[in-house]
């Protein structure tokens, strides 16, 4: 990586995305920020105003994420799950929805962690590890967002979406950080 | 503000050709294109597949009947004329049962006549795979110059000591394959001598075809190629992953590597729920949030976002560790008269934050293993 560092000037890195991790991070503030304004401006004296505010602020969170990072297959169906092509002003409803939705497969994990591939012959242990991989790769298809539809079908196709998915988790992560920090 | 650094961007930009989806887009087209290949090519996959399964064993491909999940264009080399040899192959391949010098892999042999040693391939970024191919036919050609040519002829075993102290010198990548090395090096030597005069004729080729040697001990089937290549690509991509995901160097394999992603992104997307939570309930007990702070956050975002152009390069230089050199360096270029009025005020604010919120957060980020960019971005966000 410090190779690559010193070379930045004239070396391009083979992950597209890391030459956007700066204005994603502009644009992820920029869109967060007013929307969590907004929020804390609206005037909505519910009785359960603390688990919808939670809702809104998990939908800006996560619309800010699909926004700030366009162009990935990702950040398209997010945008699609968070936006269905429907009116918007029922933040709460949809929200909830998502959350639902983003919580089921929180738990399940079926993932095998033993070592299957040490103990076997040749041709039955490559059918295992590809199992086992394929059992991953349907796992990771869940946790990355469209990660089931047409457009991840493809391995390949997987894994650069999961690099971007995952540097861009970790900008929102820190950037989320920053600001309860500077609260 | 902004604006200069979306240029720059799409400078960087420029140099890529193809964005993902454009990627993708590519991709669906030669999967479209190689359905009308694959249609045209039925009958030589019937005839090397039905001597293929022995070969699976040795070779470790996973060559499933159904198993194209990418298709590249390929085109086996013995297209039209050397079909006849295709067919030609399994008959005289008993005879080599009773050679002694070929007693060592009867069915196998027929097996490897079945399939040619050489085919072109189209494939889209092949560099290394096809760098080390192209290095693998330099030897080759050393090699069959020892080898009698013809393709009728099998006394190929002489030689084939000869070859056999070169070719085990060569290092050859293909973990898979390795394990298979030794039983299909005889087999190798054989076919290699009949693909002889398809590697004079495959340099002559059409230009818009990668040619593809098969490396020692590895079918050239065009199913196995693809997937090999396949394989290189995604191992390719796993390793890019490994940088990403912190702690993954010592783990080998794809099942591991696999888990740890999964680990990681579970354990992202936990906090950045948690993080919500943590500001909604921020929101909800700070009835009127610090609007002088917050807007003074996005004004100071355009300033932040000269940064890196003003101290970007500079910046980029610098070794990681020395975070204190980059503080100063962004403190002195926070200095600059900066002409929104709420920012001034901020900009002291931010200052006085600088110095505890900035070290906080760059601890538990040492752990993160991110690259000079992402550490970058933090000490941004350190000034609001």
């Amino acid at each position: 990586m410090e190779g690559c560092m010193k070379e930045r000037k004239r070396v391009y890195p083979m992950e597209p995305w890391k030459i956007m991790q700066p204005s994603f991070a502009a644009k992820y503030v920029g869109y967060l920020v007013p929307a969590l304004t907004n929020i804390g401006k609206r005037a909505s004296p519910s009785v359960d105003r603390c688990i919808d505010t939670e809702k809104i602020v998990r939908y800006e969170i996560d619309m800010a994420l699909a926004l700030s990072a366009e162009g990935f297959a990702w950040s398209h169906a997010l945008k699609h799950k968070l936006r269905p092509n429907v009116d918007n002003h029922n933040h709460a409803g949809k929200s909830q929805s998502y959350l639902a939705h983003d919580d089921d497969h929180r738990n399940t994990m079926p993932v095998n962690h033993e070592p299957a591939t040490k103990k076997l012959k040749v041709d039955t242990k490559r059918s295992e590890t590809e199992a086992a991989e394929e059992e991953r790769l349907t796992y990771l298809r869940k946790l990355i967002p469209g990660g089931s539809g047409e457009m991840m079908v493809d391995d390949e196709i997987l894994l650069i979406e999961l690099g971007s998915y995952v540097s861009c988790l970790e900008l929102q992560v820190n950037v989320l950080r920053s600001m309860l920090q500077f609260n | 503000m902004l604006h200069r650094l979306e240029s720059l961007k799409s400078c960087t930009y420029d140099r890529m050709d193809m964005t993902v989806p454009e990627r993708q887009a590519a991709r669906l087209k030669w999967q479209q294109q190689n359905h009308v290949v694959q249609n045209n090519n039925p009958v030589e996959l019937c005839a090397s597949s039905g001597s293929v399964p022995r070969f699976q064993g040795l070779v470790g491909s996973n060559l499933g009947s159904g198993q194209m999940v990418e298709l590249k264009r390929l085109e086996v080399f013995l297209g039209t004329d050397n079909f006849q040899e295709f067919l030609n192959f399994p008959v005289t391949g008993p005879e080599f049962g009773d050679s002694e010098k070929l007693d060592l892999l009867p069915p196998e042999a027929a097996a490897d006549y079945c399939i040619s040693r050489t085919s072109s391939c189209q494939m889209t970024a092949l560099d290394t795979a096809v760098m080390k191919e192209e290095r693998e036919d330099m030897v080759l050609e050393k090699m069959e110059s020892t080898i009698v040519s013809g393709r009728g002829s099998f006394n190929k075993r002489k030689a084939e000591t000869v070859a056999d102290h070169k070719s085990k010198d060569k290092r050859i990548k293909g973990e898979g394959e390795g394990e298979s090395e030794v039983k299909t090096k005889c087999s190798t030597e054989i076919s290699r001598n009949s693909s002889k005069e398809n590697s004079k004729a495959s340099e002559v080729q059409k230009p818009d075809y990668i040619h593809v040697r098969a490396r020692r001990g590895q079918a050239t089937d065009s199913h196995s190629l693809a997937e090999r290549a396949r394989r290189e690509k995604l191992s390719k991509k796993m390793k890019c992953l490994q940088d990403l995901v912190p702690g993954c160097n010592k783990i080998t394999g794809k099942a591991g590597m696999l888990d740890e992603i999964i680990n990681y992104v579970q354990s992202l997307q936990r906090q950045v729920e948690f993080l919500s939570m943590k500001i909604a309930a921020l929101n909800s007990s700070v009835e009127n949030l610090p609007t002088k702070e917050f807007p003074a956050i996005v004004a100071n975002f355009p300033a932040a976002a000269k940064l890196p152009e003003m101290a970007g390069l500079p910046c980029f230089q610098l070794n990681p560790l020395q975070k204190e050199s980059v503080n100063c360096m962004l403190n002195e270029s926070m200095h600059p008269p900066q002409t929104e009025g709420i920012a001034s005020a901020s900009v002291s604010i931010s200052e006085q934050s600088l110095s505890s919120s900035s070290m906080t957060q760059l601890q538990p980020f040492s752990t993160w293993n991110m690259d000079p960019q992402g550490l970058y971005n933090m000490y941004n966000m350190g000034f609001h």
